[in-house]
């Protein structure tokens, strides 16, 4: 668990951000912290309740969360020998806890340490525990905020901007900035296109140009 | 809460959970390859600038909502400040705090 304190202070706004967001767009209490419970992965819900909000198709919707949490599959597939001879609940319940926190926590130390499976496990519970009890602290926090705020603080704007943070602290790479910026420039060509697909074309060309760019430089 | 939001909802669960069990649960099964490895690095920031495009360029704030239309959209110029101040600080509240004075200065300024 005491690895996990350097994470907290950062989980704590993004939790109450994630909790009071859907009730700026009307959803109840219970509608934003189903999402918590059921997904366990802020962005992926912030996306979701903001695309429901405009009425975006499910197709839309579930590609978005699809594409904004495919890095724990490489997540996944860089824990998964650490825990393979887990029983099957165990299994079921590390992927549900699986998140950014504990990926980098557990990818740095079980290689440090000489643990057996049930240590590997422990460690992995109690930060993972640590972490959830606090998001789902935070979220319900949040919810219960946004039904006293008023409309006119524009909270609902800090979902953009949490976005804009996340995004900037991905542009690692010369390739990377050429994907945010070749994302956001067919998103916005695209605004007016039906069912949201600008965003499925802004995300797909993004890639395409940041994979394009690095393949040439090489 | 609808069955619609319901079902919506219980999915993107589903899927969420299938992608984070993915290899934990099926490592025997099948292993990536290496130009979706590569694919993959690049999905965070195209994802996350597609969404931000159309919070920023399109829809009113609550504070148009309830006060009404500026001449200049202040939400595009928020974004704007609030990056300068990600560059300055690396950091989350600081950009956050940055992003929502700009939008509120932005708007009353033009009123």
């Amino acid at each position: 668990m005491r690895a996990m304190l350097p994470f907290l202070p950062g989980i704590v706004p993004f939790g109450v951000v994630t909790g009071f967001t859907p009730i700026s767009f009307g959803f109840t209490w219970i509608d934003s912290w189903l999402g918590s419970l059921l997904m366990f992965a802020g962005a992926a819900q912030l996306a979701a309740y903001q695309l429901m909000n405009e009425d975006a198709s499910i197709w839309i919707i579930l590609l978005t969360v699809t594409a904004i949490n495919l890095r724990y599959v490489l997540y996944s597939a860089s824990i998964a020998p650490h825990l393979a001879d887990a029983n099957r609940l165990t299994r079921l319940l590390a992927g549900y806890g699986l998140s950014d926190q504990i990926y980098p926590i557990c990818h740095r130390d079980y290689r440090t340490h000489e643990w057996g499976l049930e240590e590997r496990i422990a460690y992995y519970t109690g930060g993972t525990l640590l972490l959830w009890g606090l998001w789902q602290a935070c979220t319900l926090i949040g919810a219960f905020a946004g039904q006293i705020i008023p409309v006119f603080w524009s909270l609902e704007f800090i979902i953009p901007l949490t976005f804009l943070t996340l995004a900037l602290q991905t542009l690692k790479t010369m390739a990377h900035r050429v994907t945010a910026i070749s994302g956001a420039l067919v998103s916005f060509v695209g605004l007016e296109l039906p069912y949201s697909l600008g965003l499925i074309l802004g995300a797909i060309s993004g890639v395409c140009f940041g994979a394009l760019y690095q393949r040439a430089i090489r | 809460m609808t069955l619609d939001f319901l079902f919506v909802v219980g999915l993107a669960g589903i899927i969420t959970l299938g992608l984070k069990s993915s290899f934990i649960e099926g490592q025997t099964y099948f292993t990536l390859p290496s130009w979706l490895v590569t694919a993959f690095e690049f999905v965070p920031p195209a994802v996350l600038c597609s969404l931000i495009v159309p919070s920023i360029f399109k829809g009113d704030p609550g504070l148009v909502q309830e006060f009404g239309q500026v001449a200049v959209d202040p939400k595009p110029i928020a974004a704007i400040l609030a990056a300068v101040a990600f560059f300055a600080t690396k950091r989350t509240i600081p950009t956050l705090v940055t992003g929502m004075i700009s939008l509120y200065l932005a708007y009353w300024l033009q009123l």
